[in-house]
């Protein structure tokens, strides 16, 4: 790629060399003057009336100077949540999960809260409760909320929708249920299509209850001084965490400064509000900072995946074209709302596949149960659906004797068309990356027992909504200072970003440095999710460049007393009447006269020109697995795996090969091995332990990535975003390659070893009681 | 965080026998130890740390004796020359204990005496039919490590005692020994040792992990195994790795599996 100087290439990362030595500095790194340590005292029940806290005991202990409770909170508003604000910041009258904060004791060290914790005497009368979706759902089912919540309005939220996508918030009216939210989507005449039908293909799966692990914990550090809080956090969105903190302490916004160092990891679990009101209320109650650090047991009931029970129905005509597809969703959302009813909906658009479906109609339910809340993961919804649905075409596929490629090769999308009426048509060619998937596979497949082989799409509406802003500053020696709110969580951004700023002012990528994440000094970003920050901040930042660029040729004519369009853009200077030139620097200091000054460059994003379309990009997922089951023991080798990335222009290489194999890790996690367990009120496994993600010997003995760049997206120099497609198909591909191995279709995943072997003899899922 | 407690670091046999007690426990590499204190579950006054005394440290020939001081450290034990010489079974099962924390960390002794069940070690040692040396104020005393290990996280240890070393003996005839364990999660699922004395002909077979202690067979020889019967005859604990019915049936696959590796060992 000759036509760039620095996007295109694989530069050395940022932040390599402070990550490996241990320098970067993380949230839990973060002191404050006089800093107070806080323990939050946790539900030790599912669904239990709170009779009384007496922290009497508590507070005589050495080095312990407060108890918060929901009493304490009475001033505030005592609850957050950017969608339906019903996540109660303390339990105030009853606890709706084990592990719910009840309380926090703020002593002068850590050990004294840990102690003093232990102290708060919680009584409680245990109520009814409800574990899974299925009894959530039971009739005359006890009641996890008994009020309803008005909706927040978040812009984002509404205009995702496709045609006849009616998004409900059950009201107060009437009977109340656990049903937290519902989402519907129909077009064309479902039933009349099945009635005409060759082939009508039923399934049923259950997607397992995950947590995204990050090597980081949920941790905050806050500080309420004088009617304005300031709050480092491990938060991927701080904007959004800025507007929950406002609502509760009603501070207008630029009282609220949110900052974000380096995030240990998000995987979606970071993105919206999490242990920052519990530091915050603590903070503005007793007038010290105070710092709260979660365990990781902690942090897995702060938030897990959704769990979803999914049923589909699709029919076929004899060649194999869709005809129709019947989706049921059901997901389980645990005691709060949180993100779940964005991630149902996602799951609704993202569950009938990257297909030429004439008739659809899917259902989405999102339950309230008594388990540790559910939100965000890589992947929105789509790991999901998706997997429900790719199983379900496989198992046509076999049913009408073609193989996994051949099925989608007939109903995949062409290039431009639309997947979601009224929405921007797929801008990728998912019909050649399913090529070099099945190529992939195919040369290197092997010819032993109880090998399977599987192909899985997807395509994602992402890139979130399009608001960004960027701002670039030019220094009086010519270097370059991006100003950016997005977050840097290991996915790179902070490279990428300098990367585009140098490439668009032809300077050098030395002399450019990258500041993120402060609410109060970076400027506004959304959020760091959805895959968007190569896209949309990558937009704004061009147009920061741009107008950057804008202003030293205006100031050049000045010095030049010529007009603007006299002046031309060189790398990194500019050039005037009669060949004259000047570098950045130079313009700077003449301008100002002196060695002095800067010029700043803003960069705006909204929802028009490009980003007028909805979603701003499709983000595809296209992968191949080919795994080999040991028929004794069931335990899967992962032979071959294979990404293709449809990322329009890779900026940074091996930035997008680092995502698309993590991302597909991550799938393999879920798909293999991952799978938290309620035993009664509390998980069995909440522990690093028994929860078991993937470890670099279960990395596929084939990895091949594949970077598919045809310049046909909408950021910069063609680009789209990666980071969650390769995770959104592996569960499908998971599933029919060991289908196909064991000969016989799975209904859930993780396909454990015990689960494949029973699969394999055609055993119950479990015994009977002897 | 840790409940609190008192640290005693004696540095001669008799000085740490002096403070340990009921509630005053002895402290190795504290992978066990302190992952039960963190969880609540145990609440020493006083941990007392023998990794000072010399008594139970080291790895030698004591006469026809291999003898492993209790301090020492799997990583240590795996490396060693005269344990990959005279037992390189045992080598090959310290090389792949837990992860290399763990390894680095926690000692052979530290393993015996906590007694937990999903463990390799103990299994390796009772097909060598390994012997525990104790000691009290009121003297020494040896025990089989499989009277050792009597139950799940209990050991046949009074309070006053402490672990010196586990002696492996080599006085008979050579002793051909495989170990293949089964682990999909962080600790063993299944392990199966077999130690066969070519001599006699002679075969134990140590199953570990699939139950609360290491169960043993012994058989005439090594074509008469039964993997069938220990399969019917262990008795499993059902966990998130695997129900009872799947783990008797993994159990059957193990045993034949380390039949077979002895088998194409040849002799
Ligand atoms: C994550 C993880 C994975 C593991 N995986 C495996 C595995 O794959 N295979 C396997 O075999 N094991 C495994 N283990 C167990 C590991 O081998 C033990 O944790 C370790 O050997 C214990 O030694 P320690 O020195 O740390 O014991 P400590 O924790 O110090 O002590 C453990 C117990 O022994 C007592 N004790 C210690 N030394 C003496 C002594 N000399 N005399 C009397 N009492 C004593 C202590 O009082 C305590 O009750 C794993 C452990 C962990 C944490």
């Amino acid at each position: 790629m000759t036509e760039f100087s620095t996007v295109g290439t694989s530069v050395r990362r940022r932040d390599l060399v402070e990550k490996v030595t241990g320098s970067a500095e993380y949230t839990v790194d973060v002191t404050m003057p006089g800093m107070l340590h806080a323990k939050v005292v946790r539900s030790d029940r599912a669904h239990a009336r709170i009779l009384s806290i007496d922290a009497t005991e508590a507070l005589a202990a050495p080095d312990v100077v407060a108890v918060v409770t929901a009493a304490d909170l009475e001033p505030l508003f005592p609850r957050f949540g950017h969608i339906i604000a019903d996540h109660f910041i303390l339990a105030p009258d009853k606890v709706r999960y084990f592990g719910e904060p009840v309380a926090i004791v703020l002593a002068e060290t850590l050990g004294a809260a840990s102690d003093a914790m232990r102290l708060v005497r919680v009584e409680y009368e245990d109520l009814p409760s409800v574990m899974t979706a299925a009894a959530a759902l039971a009739e005359g089912a006890p009641l996890v909320h008994e009020q309803a919540y008005d909706a927040t309005g978040d812009d984002s939220f509404k205009s995702l929708t496709g045609k006849k996508h009616t998004m409900e918030f059950p009201e107060a009216e009437g009977a109340r249920t656990n049903v937290a939210h519902e989402v519907d989507l129909e077009w064309g005449d479902v039933d009349a299509a099945r009635a005409g039908a060759h082939l009508v293909v039923e399934s049923t799966v259950h997607y397992p209850m995950l947590y995204a692990y990050g090597m980081e914990p949920y941790n905050a550090v806050a500080s309420y001084v004088d009617g304005a809080l300031s709050v480092v956090s491990s938060a991927q969105h701080p904007y959004m965490v800025r507007d929950d903190l406002a609502r509760i302490f009603d501070l207008p916004l630029s009282r609220v400064r949110v900052s974000t160092p380096y995030i240990g990891g998000g995987y979606g679990s970071k993105s919206y509000t999490k242990v920052e009101p519990l530091a915050s209320v603590a903070s503005w109650m007793v007038g010290r900072p105070v710092k709260l650090v979660l365990s990781v047991e902690e942090a897995i009931y702060t938030t897990r995946v959704d769990t979803a029970d999914i049923h589909v129905r699709s029919s076929f005509d004899a060649e194999g074209h869709i005809l129709a597809r019947e989706i049921d969703i059901v997901m389980d959302s645990g005691a709060y709302a949180d993100n779940s009813p964005l991630v149902l909906a996602k799951c609704v658009n993202r569950s009938f596949g990257p297909y030429r479906v004439p008739n659809l109609r899917v259902r989405g339910r999102s339950l309230y149960t008594n388990t540790a809340p559910a939100s965000s993961y890589r992947g929105f919804g789509a790991p999901q659906g998706n997997f429900a649905a790719e199983t379900n075409l496989d198992q046509a596929a076999e049913q009408l004797g073609l193989d996994g490629a051949e099925i989608r090769r007939r109903n995949l999308v062409r290039h431009g068309e639309a997947i979601l009426p009224g929405k921007r048509g797929i801008d990728a060619d998912l019909l050649a990356d399913l090529e070099i998937a099945a190529s992939s596979l195919e040369r290197d497949r092997k010819d032993t027992p109880y090998y399977g082989m599987g192909v899985s799409c997807s395509a994602s509406d992402a890139g979130a909504y399009p608001i960004s802003t960027a701002q670039v500053r030019i220094q009086f020696d010519g270097s370059v200072i991006v100003f950016s709110g997005s977050t840097e969580m290991g996915q790179g951004s902070q490279s990428l970003l300098s990367q585009v700023a140098a490439e668009e002012l032809g300077v050098d990528l030395g002399v450019v440095s990258v500041v993120q994440s402060d609410t109060s000094v970076t400027p506004y970003e959304r959020t760091t999710g959805a895959s968007r920050t190569s896209t949309l901040v990558g937009l704004a930042l061009q147009r920061a460049c741009a107008d950057a660029r804008t202003r030293i040729r205006d100031m050049a004519a000045e010095i030049w007393s010529c007009t603007p369009d006299e002046v031309i853009d060189l790398p990194g200077a500019v050039q005037g009447p009669e060949g004259a030139k000047l570098a950045y620097g130079e313009v700077v200091r003449k301008w100002f006269g002196g060695t002095a000054g800067e010029v700043t460059g803003i960069g705006l994003l909204r929802r028009e020109g490009v980003t007028q379309e909805m979603p701003p990009f499709w983000e595809t997922g296209m992968v191949g697995v080919a795994v080999e089951v040991d028929p004794e023991t069931g335990v899967v080798t992962v032979d071959q795996l294979v990404t293709v990335a449809d990322i329009g222009f890779a900026i940074n290489p091996q930035a997008v090969e680092g995502q698309d194999l993590g991302a597909a890790t991550q799938g393999l996690g879920g798909a293999l091995y991952e799978e938290l367990v309620y035993d009664g009120p509390q998980l069995a496994n909440a522990n690093m332990v028994d929860y078991r993600v993937p470890r670099v010997t279960d990395m596929p003995r084939k990895i091949d990535l594949v970077l598919a760049e045809r310049r046909d997206g909408i950021g910069p120099y063609g680009a789209k975003g990666a980071g969650e497609g390769q995770l959104n198909p592996i569960g499908g591909a998971v599933a029919a390659a060991v289908a196909r191995a064991v000969g016989r279709w799975p209904n859930r995943l993780p396909l454990t070893p015990e689960r494949v072997w029973r699969l394999l003899n055609d055993l119950e899922d479990s015994d009977p009681p002897a | 965080m840790l409940p609190p407690f008192r640290l005693a670091r004696p540095k001669t046999l008799d000085e740490a026998l002096d403070a340990i007690g009921e509630d005053q426990v002895p402290y190795c590499g504290g992978t066990e130890l302190l992952l039960a204190m963190g969880a609540g579950l145990h609440r020493p006054d006083v941990l007392v740390d023998v990794k000072r005394l010399p008594e139970l440290a080291g790895i030698r020939l004591d006469g026809n004796d291999l003898v492993i001081g209790a301090t020492e450290r799997h990583d240590r034990v795996a490396e060693h020359p005269l344990v990959r010489e005279h037992v390189p079974m045992l080598a090959a099962v310290e090389r792949a204990v837990g992860n290399a924390r763990v390894r680095n960390q926690g000692s052979i002794g530290g393993n015996l005496c906590f007694a937990e069940p999903k463990s390799d070690v103990g299994t390796a040692l009772i097909a060598f039919q390994a012997v525990a040396t104790l000691v009290s104020p009121g003297g020494r005393r040896a025990l089989s490590v499989e009277e050792f290990i009597a139950g799940p996280y209990y050991s046949a240890k009074e309070p006053d005692e402490l672990l010196v070393d586990v002696r492996i003996p080599l006085g008979g005839p050579e002793v051909r020994a495989e170990y293949v364990k089964y682990q999909i999660m962080e600790r063993p699922t299944l392990g199966v040792a077999i130690a066969h004395e070519p001599e006699t002909g002679a075969c134990r077979v140590v199953v570990g992990a699939v139950g609360e202690v290491p169960a043993v067979w012994t058989f005439a020889a090594p074509d008469e195994i039964d993997a069938d019967t220990i399969a019917s005859e262990v008795d499993p604990t059902p966990d998130l790795t695997g129900s009872e019915r799947y783990k008797r049936h993994v159990t059957g696959v193990y045993v034949r599996r380390a039949v077979d590796a002895l088998m194409s060992r040849g002799s």
